[in-house]
């Protein structure tokens, strides 16, 4: 079983997205999937058209366990499962807080689904407190969707610099450029510079595209609801790029 | 899919009608129609069927399940249809497998198409709540076939139990019952002209006890004719070892009905055609000797030490070529007119009614007196040549008692239906062990032998050679330990079979009518 979160610590720069579609891709491919949407917000909970609502909301959340698995939907696809998110996901922080090693509570919640889920992914908020701290315990792989600006650069400096400080393996981070915009010839430049700058940066970018913007009129993934799309294509590459270099990591 | 639900359609019910009676209650999505093809298999003894186990293949995958169960208990990807079980991808399946199949191959019984339309239920929110798939399947071949069978398949989706419970009883309250005891598997097997369980390499003979023992003795002799005419016709095919195997038992058990069912027929009858049998079975013998040899080849591989294991591999190509030489032997054999006058000659003899007056001895017994009063002499037989054998243990003579142990163990067989059941079984299974035994030493005592000689033979020269001697030298040598701790276990074997409770229940359930007890 294998765990990925997709998180940033920046907002808007293509989490849900992304998330959304790798699961779907995934699931796909035969891999038994799980999303979990640990978003308030809960996009991807609104993407699969699931209710925004847990079985006795956060606290049933850290329960984890049966409270956990009465909450799991399936989505329209097939080895595809979601847990939804909830409002009250909002006082994760200060619960986790509250408990005996608040740091690897998510750990222990998603230990009873490694057996029955080949791939658990991780759709995050932004965050870079405790509960950033449980992702990156929790996670074999962190994901990063970078924007190619100066700001984008800054917040994965950021990121790098807390995770080495804090003693979390930054060899199982990797990022991948995200609404990208190739007319632009800061975005090209800026690319550059972060393949030399940061390990782990995958070779695969999504465009700016209205098409992943329409997900959510469409309330679909978008490898599922134009499979032929660039959009689609590049979330295949992204996902092809990614099992690439995780499999070829020899730290795993 | 793990808890789907199938139901039956009502009477007259096509898809159209499925299709507007649920549209008044529900929002549905039809999907586009998927055709998937599945091709069920077994092995010609019906080793799957027996223990109720369906493998079948669709789309590259090989799925295995229990019949009348949907749930699917392994699934494997596979590139090409399996035929043995070395064919199929390390894991769950193959290990679950393994012991069932064996050496057998596996045959496509039948291939089916499936057409599947999924129905999607979906909530105010166009959420997929359930999924209702109505599938026909008719067989692949033939374009007007037969629709085998329509269901209705309900697909819960993780999350949504109460849609699926009112879609369960909306269902059930339109007149689509549930159907549990219902298997597809039955259909497809009767369409392709099969019936499962149809072939066993095990007797199973019904004889009445006041039958005159002429006339019993034709009828085992009779069906084991069958038993060697279904095998012999398969053989050509060399699909695996066991038509042979099957078709040998067979050939042995004749000749030893015809020398244990004593003055039943004629004596030069008698004589006449075990002389025949005996030939029959000699056709066969280096091709079954080879067979048993190349089955064997990763045990005997796993016996050597891991510098030797490749050093033998000239020895099986050697076995190789050869067999397909035995082969053609057979199969040549079988198209002889020698051979084919035989089993014509023999048939002709067991179609011929009983004579009356009876033309033997013994002949117009009721079968039951003779069957009592063969398989206790041959127990007791065994039993005072056991006890004697095994105090000074000889090679040889622990052969001999194999044989009489296997003449024994036949009787039994071909009789047991005239016995209580469980009584016959139990004993059966009591000398089946004490067989085993004598089997496995039996067994390493001929590969000795037999790898001695065929060392002799190798066509390889030079190191090769060299090292082939080393390799066969030291499997001589563990065969030789093997056979050393079986002999040991002999000895316990038998005292259990001699035993006073075990001669007691020999006594009693074929003693009645007999005066002598066992010594």
């Amino acid at each position: 079983m294998t765990t990925l979160a997709i998180y940033s610590n920046k907002g808007g720069v293509g989490k849900t997205a992304a998330a959304v579609n790798l699961s779907y891709l995934a699931a796909q491919t035969g891999a038994k999937t799980l999303i979990c949407d640990l978003d308030p917000q809960s996009s991807a909970t609104y993407y699969f058209r699931v209710k925004p609502k847990l079985k006795s909301g956060a606290k049933g959340f850290i329960k984890g366990g049966k409270q956990i698995n009465k909450s799991i939907k399936g989505t329209d696809y097939e080895n595809l499962d979601l847990l939804p998110a909830d409002f009250t996901l909002r006082n994760l922080d200060a619960a986790f807080d509250k408990l005996k090693r608040p740091k690897e509570r998510l750990g222990k919640i998603i230990k009873p689904f490694k057996a029955e889920y080949d791939l658990i992914i991780f759709d995050c908020p932004v965050t870079i407190s405790t509960l950033a701290e449980n992702i990156f315990n929790a996670s074999e792989f962190i994901l990063v969707p970078l924007i190619p600006t100066t700001l984008s650069v800054r917040t994965h400096r950021q990121l790098l610099s807390f995770c080495r400080k804090n003693k979390y393996d930054t060899s199982k981070i990797y990022a991948f450029f995200s609404m990208v915009d190739r007319r632009k010839k800061m975005h090209k430049e800026l690319m550059a510079m972060m393949l030399k700058e940061f390990n782990g940066v995958l070779r695969s970018l999504i465009p700016y595209l209205s098409q992943i913007e329409r997900m959510g009129i469409d309330r679909e993934p978008v490898a599922a609801s134009a499979p032929g799309s660039v959009a689609s294509k590049a979330y295949q590459n992204l996902w092809a790029k990614f099992q690439e270099a995780t499999l070829a990591n020899p730290s795993i | 899919m793990h808890n789907q639900l199938k139901f039956r359609l009502p009477d007259e019910y096509n898809q159209q009608q499925l299709t507007s009676a649920l549209a008044d209650h529900y929002v549905i999505k039809k999907e586009l129609p998927a055709l998937k093809r599945m091709a069920i298999y077994d092995t010609f003894d019906w080793r799957l069927f027996n223990k109720s186990f369906v493998l079948y293949m669709s789309e590259k995958k090989l799925f295995l399940r229990k019949l009348f169960k949907n749930a699917l208990i392994h699934s494997a990807a596979i590139t090409s249809p399996p035929v043995f079980i070395r064919d199929f991808p390390d894991g769950e399946l193959k290990e679950r497998l393994s012991p069932v199949l064996k050496m057998r191959a596996l045959l496509k019984l039948i291939e089916l198409h499936s057409r599947l339309t999924a129905h999607r239920i979906l909530n105010q929110d166009d959420k997929t709540v359930a999924r209702l798939v109505y599938e026909e399947i008719k067989p692949a071949r033939g374009k007007n076939a037969p629709i085998l069978a329509i269901y209705l398949w309900l697909q819960p989706v993780k999350g949504y139990t109460k849609d699926c419970q009112n879609l369960t009883k909306h269902l059930e309250e339109a007149g689509f019952a549930a159907c549990k005891k219902e298997d597809i598997y039955f259909k497809a097997i009767e369409v392709a002209g099969k019936s499962p369980g149809s072939y066993s390499s095990k007797l199973k003979i019904q004889l009445d006890p006041a039958m005159r023992s002429d006339e019993a003795s034709k009828t085992i002799l009779r069906y084991l004719l069958q038993i060697m005419k279904i095998n012999e016709a398969n053989l050509e095919k060399d699909l695996d070892t066991e038509f042979l195997h099957d078709y040998r038992v067979a050939i042995r058990r004749t000749r030893s009905a015809l020398g244990q069912i004593k003055s039943v027929f004629p004596q030069n009858t008698t004589g006449r055609f075990k002389k025949n049998f005996s030939f029959v079975g000699k056709l066969s013998n280096q091709l079954r000797d080879i067979d048993v040899y190349l089955l064997k080849e990763d045990v005997f591989k796993a016996m050597l030490p891991p510098v030797l294991r490749n050093d033998i591999d000239p020895l099986f190509d050697y076995l190789k070529k050869k067999r397909s030489k035995a082969f053609k032997h057979v199969i040549s054999g079988f198209g002889s007119d020698k051979y084919r006058k035989i089993l014509q000659d023999w048939e002709a003899f067991l179609d011929e009614p009983v004579q009356d007056p009876p033309l033997a001895s013994d002949a117009d017994l009721p079968i039951i007196t003779l069957a009592k009063k063969r398989i206790y002499t041959q127990y007791r037989r065994i039993v005072a040549d056991g006890s004697q054998i095994l105090e000074n243990t000889d090679d040889e003579k622990l052969h001999a008692l194999r044989i009489e142990c296997k003449k024994l163990r036949y009787m039994m067989e071909f009789f047991s239906s005239l016995f209580p059941r469980k009584k016959i079984n139990s004993l059966i299974a009591q000398l089946k062990t004490l067989q085993d035994n004598l089997g496995d030493f039996n067994d390493l005592f001929v590969q000795k032998k037999y790898l001695l000689n065929i060392a002799e033979e190798l066509p390889v020269t030079g190191q090769k050679h060299k090292k082939v001697l080393v390799a066969i030298g030291s499997l001589i040598g563990t065969l030789g330990r093997e056979k050393q701790i079986i002999k040991d276990a002999l000895a316990k074997t038998f005292t259990n079979y001699a035993s006073p409770p075990n001669k007691k229940a020999f006594s009693e359930l074929f003693a009645s009518g007999q005066k002598e007890t066992v010594p």
